[in-house]
């Protein structure tokens, strides 16, 4: 559904936000607020712009929070049971709501940290733009950048992030290419996400045009040079090579919402407490650190339950 | 028959316990959209969204996931 056309389309009417459901506890609060306290891996609510009212039912995924198909199905979706439901029902509620500002002007994207932003790229096999820089130029450019990463050729095609804190700092170790100095990079992530190496950079005193056309030009060739993953062939691959990434909570779910990662095959019980690796050994990677949000960023609020909802 | 109806009930249980628990990695093909396109606009914090949703009054598309299977990372 992410990749259809209409959906992308209607999405560009919403703020879409995807939080790491394993980065943080945080994250893992969060997603049981919106499962009635169970934790599983994949969360989805509509909330209206002040961010805690529920425009939708919550569930796995939109189908489900927007009860498009299967038996008494309700909701905005009304049942009809397909992806263009939720697409109606995205549309639906978009309506009632008047934009503000030029969607050139809007808020750029960031990581809580330079690990999970070459993961999240490598995933969605898309650049990563990393910038590197001392706070204040960092403070400048996240007005300044607005413009080229909300221009409509650019929007969508590139993950962004910010270099702030010192786990960040190990960026170099993990990317081929990279450099002590501060720069804009532009970020090719490897097929596991926890390497990648620089295609170009950009000085800080680049221009919006000029940054714009580093980044379509990067595109370009990695659109050329790179094939999309077969996540089925991927994942036995990764299995076989034991590649893993640590994250900030133990893999897992917790169905039955006693606050307790479920054995495999059973309920209850905790699950691997740190999230190791299964075998022995594994894959290298960059340097590892907590996966939470970074000291004075700020944690996700817990939305309140809406009456009625699931 | 007996046998048949067994089969189709066990058919449709399975089913139905997949799409509880959502895909299992066996099932996870490739994207069909070609590499370069542009796809979501992606915001990767809470924090971020919020004063994004606040700036423009668009209401918020959350969704939870983990770029990690089993985790092995680079999926989504």
């Amino acid at each position: 559904m992410f990749s259809q056309k209409e959906f992308i389309g209607a999405s560009r009417d919403f703020v879409c936000v995807r939080l790491e459901s394993y980065e943080s506890e945080e994250h893992q609060k969060m997603v049981r607020s919106f499962l009635n306290g169970r934790f599983e891996n994949t969360a989805f609510c509509l909330l209206a712009p002040d961010a805690v009212t529920r425009l939708s039912g919550t569930g796995r995924g939109p189908a489900m929070g927007l009860r498009s198909g299967g038996r008494g199905a309700r909701g905005p979706g009304g049942g009809k049971g397909s992806n263009d439901s939720v697409i109606e029902a995205m549309n639906t509620i978009a309506k009632k709501y008047r934009t503000k500002g030029k969607r050139e002007e809007a808020v750029v994207q960031d990581f809580h940290s330079f690990r999970q932003g070459l993961n999240v790229a490598s995933g969605d096999q898309r650049l990563f733009l990393y910038v590197v820089a001392p706070e204040k130029e960092r403070r400048e450019l996240r007005e300044s950048l607005r413009v080229v990463l909300g221009d409509q050729e650019i929007v969508g095609r590139f993950h962004t992030d910010f270099a702030e804190t010192r786990e960040d700092a190990k960026w170099r170790d993990a990317v081929k290419g990279a450099q002590s100095k501060s720069s804009l990079y532009i970020i090719r992530a490897d097929k596991f996400g926890q390497k990648g190496s620089v295609m170009a950079s950009l000085a800080m005193e680049a221009t919006s045009k000029e940054i714009k056309s580093a980044l379509l030009k990067a595109n370009a060739e990695f659109a050329k040079t790179e094939k999309r993953k077969v996540y089925s062939e991927h994942v036995s691959e990764g299995r076989r090579e034991q590649v893993y990434f640590e994250n900030g909570v133990a893999y897992g779910e917790d169905r039955d919402g006693d606050g307790e990662i479920d054995h495999r095959g059973g309920r209850g019980g905790a699950g691997r407490p740190g999230g190791g690796p299964r075998g022995r050994g594994r894959r290298g990677g960059p340097p590892r650190g907590p996966g939470g949000p970074p000291p004075g960023e700020g944690t996700p609020e817990r939305p309140p339950g809406r009456p009625g909802g699931r | 028959m007996k046998a048949l109806l067994l089969s189709t009930s066990l058919l449709g249980l399975t089913a139905g316990l997949l799409a509880a628990q959502g895909p299992r990695p066996n099932d996870l093909g490739a994207s069909p959209q070609p590499i370069g396109e542009a796809g979501i606009a992606w915001y990767t914090t809470w924090d971020t969204a919020k004063a994004e949703a606040k700036r423009s009054n668009r209401p918020i598309f959350f969704m939870a996931a983990a770029a990690t299977c089993s985790g092995i990372s680079g999926v989504f």
